[in-house]
């Protein structure tokens, strides 16, 4: 009885087991089949999507990067080269406690504050996180031990071979060749062909800078594999990049040296180029800068540089604005000339002052009892100031600036190099404009003698000065002579064909006689000069002495007695006289005297020069 | 498999069977074949999602051995041998989970620990499946219904248990623990009106028990419903498990070619998350065919637990069954997102000695159930 019941409950509860095994199974397969929907999402709706996923997870471009352009001489010898640097670098997409990582780095690779916070600007403004980021440049034997021993603390950190700049001769050519530096989201913006990445360094000024784009040659790729770290497993993939293109320096190596030590403890400028091409021999502006500071491939303080007060960084030679003063005046006698206004024997008498009416102002020459008869020729080699206010009032401003523009006056000569400026070739609408006052006849005398507001550039002076020694012909002037294997044509900008032969001849005679005549201002050249050379002495005034209270000899000496009240000294000339070789432009500021300080310079330059070229 | 059938056929047909037949010494050969493709397919797989790592499938081939040793001892007992004391095995667990509070330091970082594979959480990884064979046994001990003090003390039982891996802190593993411990509860008839009483206060109580959740509990549930709010912290578990299964797609990448596997993209790619790699290299159709293995396991042991004699078997075989069904869900739910991540491991599959220890155990007492039928 009592197992009848038993296997009747037996029974039951067997029946109960399966429809509750059934009902846990149906409420089992609800969650089933929701994670079953899930995966053929996953595996056959969203596959695409999911293989991009995974496939952005492992593979990444990686940019090769050519190794920039070399800067030669034109015998070969190189200037800038590229030397090996190790740098850290870093994934930030991959880095998972960035502070964490900084923090370890700065207590074990001693890196310092100012380095961590540039780092986490630019990993900020990083368009993809998955590209490595420069933590420390130049690492020294001791952080790259540290680093080696303990980088399995770091999985994503990695030491990369950085190429740097490094130029050879120090600062020899620094205004010249410029610095690269680290580029900036505005130039990368810019360059459209080249994917830079924001590690990279780009030319900011100079050579370096205006031949970026050949230098610089064009980027290659690898695709590679990565792990979780970041770390490269293979390569899939290789576009081999364009090796940037060599570039050719037109400079000549002893002429530089030469000209920088003239200038050495001045400011000022020196301008030297083959009138005959345009191209330039040695340009230095002083004081100078080593470039590698600047390209972090020799330690020195970059403060000290950007704060020096006399701005080692600023290109006198093609960014300096200088009056012309009387290295003016060859143009000023061509114009008279050209114009019909004098002939070589119009005589005047230099009594020391000009006046525009019998009881006028007095406009005073340099030398305060003139130069008596002066005709053309003489005025030149004594520099008499009365017979171009005379002249510059005849052929009124109009004429003036339309002429000096010819020449290149008011006007950029096109250079190779960044930050070049214009000067300034003042006319009567440009002052109204400027100043905002009509002309006056002053105006007129000031610009005569190179004074007022015309200003120039060095080597605006060097191309204008060329003309002379070419009979008109205006090139291009150039610091590159050969990209690559392409060599660079010179390049006629403009030929000056209203001046007669003769003209062009006396005016180099008396500008020869600057040097040669006892009475020239560059008479003390004679004794050392090895080559014939034609030039022409200047002295801008910084304090005028036609200012009413200048007027006064003893006054002016003492304001002469803050240095930089000194006059700038100016020399322009070229040589040998005839089959001209070299033009020199020499400007020393506050160096007071055109012939005693700026003149040596330049026939030292010449002499150099044609030793070595003949 | 279908090969077997016959000999299948053959064992419930033939009486006096003079020689061993295969389905003698296996009891139920399709069962078995299946296990062992599984655990042949988990060592293979093992190997790809591990780096290649030939010591961790080898460590995990000497478990596998010695879980099938005891499979096979098991599967030659008698249930009357351990019905009585299997419930006793409830003490065991209790004491390894006790132990473990009580001593989280020296039971982590005792080298003879680490070297027999006995981390902390391992006594949890026992309980979860003999908590459902225990509770089976005590609740057929008798052959009455069970009283409302038997259903008391079971109940007990489970929450201290689930409690105590709570405390640990583990919340995925409690819960499991928790369910693995009702399914018997409930398949042995518990009153469906006390079920839906329980069920209306937990949910009552549910928000109370969100605020106790300590904040890294409630960080694993909120990431799983929006994984993708934070790529570089909890969310990149998920987000990149559900990558390798969804680049898959239906064929796979093949075998050791699997990249999100190969360069370690996945994290806990040998354990919890070792379902990722089946689905990167092997495809939907991969998963399919697992699933299938899977589905083969389960009806085996579904069929031998309705054509039990006993209630304790039926409930027994059930119970495991159900476990292991819910293990292969949560798992594989986990890793396509539709679930949070718990850290329950894919049954047979995933590296973990005692896991597999625990599993091939559990399918001995199948098996043993399944003997005593041809009886």
């Amino acid at each position: 009885m009592s197992e009848f019941l038993n296997l009747d409950r037996e029974g039951k509860a067997q029946k109960q087991l399966q429809k509750r095994s059934v009902f846990l199974f149906l409420l089992v397969s609800v969650f089933g089949i929701v994670t079953l929907f899930q995966l053929v999402k996953l595996t056959i709706i969203d596959s695409t999507l999911y293989t991009t996923l995974s496939d952005e997870n492992r593979i990444i471009r990686v940019p090769i990067y050519p190794s920039r352009g070399l800067i030669k001489l034109s015998n070969d010898e190189i200037v800038t080269e590229n030397i090996v640097s190790q740098a850290l670098t870093m994934v930030p997409a991959k880095t998972q406690d960035m502070e964490k990582i900084l923090r370890e780095l700065r207590a074990d690779l001693l890196i310092d504050d100012k380095q961590l916070l540039a780092l986490k600007e630019k990993i900020i403004n990083k368009p993809s996180s998955y590209e490595r980021v420069v933590i420390v440049e130049n690492l020294s034997p001791e952080q790259i031990a540290k680093f080696s021993v303990e980088k399995d603390k770091w999985p994503n950190l990695s030491i990369e071979a950085r190429l740097m700049r490094f130029n050879l001769l120090g600062p020899l050519f620094s205004h010249v060749l410029g610095y690269v530096g680290q580029i900036n989201l505005e130039e990368i913006e810019d360059s459209k062909d080249f994917a830079y990445p924001l590690s990279f360094l780009t030319g900011k000024t100079g050579v370096e800078k205006f031949y970026e784009e050949d230098m610089r040659g064009g980027v290659g790729y690898k695709t590679i594999e990565v792990d979780v770290n970041g770390k490269e497993i293979r390569e899939l993939n290789r576009v081999v990049p364009n090796k940037g293109r060599d570039v050719y320096l037109t400079l000549d190596k002893e002429l530089q040296k030469l000209a920088r030590k003239e200038l050495t403890g001045r400011k000022g400028a020196v301008v030297a180029l083959d009138p005959n091409t345009g191209f330039i021999k040695a340009l230095v502006s002083s004081p100078d800068f080593n470039p590698n500071i600047l390209n972090k491939t020799e330690s020195g303080d970059l403060e000290t540089i950007f704060n020096d007060l006399n701005s080692p960084l600023f290109n006198r030679a093609i960014s300096g604005n200088y009056p012309p003063a009387s290295t003016i005046k060859p143009f000023i006698g061509l114009l008279g000339l050209k114009e019909g206004e004098i002939d070589w024997n119009t005589t005047i008498e230099d009594k020391g002052f000009f006046q525009l009416n019998e009881d006028g102002r007095k406009y005073r020459g340099w030398k305060e009892d003139g130069h008596g008869m002066v005709n053309l020729s003489k005025s030149i080699i004594v520099s008499s100031d009365v017979f171009f206010y005379q002249l510059a009032v005849q052929l009124t401003v109009d004429r003036i600036a339309t002429f000096l523009k010819q020449f290149g006056f008011g006007l950029k000569t096109g250079v190779d190099l960044y930050a070049e400026v214009e000067g300034i070739l003042p006319d009567r609408k440009w002052k109204l404009g400027a100043i905002g006052e009509s002309w006056f006849v002053g105006d007129t005398l000031n610009m005569g003698i190179g004074q007022g507001y015309i200003s120039c550039t060095p080597l605006q002076l060097a191309v204008a000065i060329s003309s002379i020694a070419t009979r008109g012909k205006i090139y291009k002037p150039k610091v590159v002579a050969k990209i690559g294997e392409e060599y660079i044509e010179k390049e006629l900008i403009f030929e000056i064909s209203s001046i007669k032969q003769t003209d062009w001849a006396k005016l180099e005679s008396s500008m020869v006689s600057v040097i040669s005549d006892w009475r020239g201002t560059a008479y003390n050249l004679a004794e050392i000069a090895e080559n014939k050379i034609a030039g022409k002495t200047g002295t801008a005034q910084i304090k005028s002495l036609t200012d009413e209270e200048l007027t006064v000899r003893e006054e002016y000496e003492d304001v002469r007695q803050e240095e930089s009240n000194r006059d700038h000294a100016l020399f322009v000339g070229y040589g040998p006289v005839p089959e001209p070789e070299l033009t020199v432009v020499v400007i020393v500021e506050n160096g007071e005297s055109g012939s005693a300080v700026a003149a040596p310079i330049a026939q030292k330059l010449i002499d150099n020069y044609l030793s070595r070229n003949n | 498999m279908s090969g077997k059938a016959p000999l299948d056929y053959q064992l419930n047909t033939s009486f006096g069977n003079k020689r061993p037949t295969l389905s003698k010494v296996l009891i139920d050969p399709i069962l078995v074949f299946s296990l062992l493709t599984l655990l042949v397919f988990g060592l293979f797989v093992l190997f790809s999602a591990s780096g290649q790592l030939t010591s961790m499938v080898f460590r995990q081939s000497i478990y596998i051995v010695i879980g099938l040793l005891l499979m096979f001892i098991i599967s030659r007992l008698d249930q009357s041998v351990y019905k009585s004391f299997l419930m006793h095995f409830f003490w065991l667990g209790l004491i390894l989970l006790i132990w473990v509070l009580l001593f989280p330091a020296e039971g982590y970082k005792t080298d003879r620990w680490i070297n027999l594979g006995f981390i902390s959480f391992q006594p949890s990884e026992v309980l979860r499946l003999l908590l459902p064979l225990a509770a089976a046994s005590y609740l057929t001990r008798n052959q009455r219904r069970p009283s409302v003090k038997d259903w008391c003390i079971i109940l007990s039982a489970i929450l201290v248990s689930s409690f105590l891996i709570y405390k640990q802190p583990d919340l995925g593993t409690s819960l499991i623990v928790l369910a693995s411990g009702c399914i018997p509860v409930f398949l042995a008839g518990f009153p469906l009106l006390t079920l839906f009483i329980l069920i209306a206060l937990i949910l009552i109580s549910s928000p109370f028990l969100w605020a106790n959740l300590s904040p890294y509990m409630q960080q694993r549930v909120i990431t799983l419903f929006n994984p993708e709010s934070d790529l570089l912290g909890a969310g990149w578990n998920i987000s990149q498990s559900k990558t390798a299964i969804g680049s898959g797609g239906f064929m796979g990448k093949g075998y050791l070619d699997g990249t999100q596997s190969q360069l370690d993209f996945i994290p806990e790619s040998h354990s919890d998350f070792i379902f990722s790699v089946i689905g990167e290299e092997f495809g939907f159709l991969g998963i399919i065919l697992l699933f299938l293995v899977y589905g083969i396991i389960l009806y085996r042991v579904f069929k031998i637990a309705f054509n039990s004699s006993t209630e304790f078997s039926r409930l027994t075989v059930s119970s495991i069954g159900f476990v292991f069904l819910i293990y292969i869900l949560i798992n594989v739910s986990m890793t396509v997102g539709t679930l949070p991540v718990v850290g329950v491991p894919l049954p047979l599959i995933s590296q973990g000695g005692t896991s597999v220890l625990m599993h091939l155990v559990a399918f001995g007492f199948v098996l043993s159930m399944k003997r005593r039928q041809t009886w």
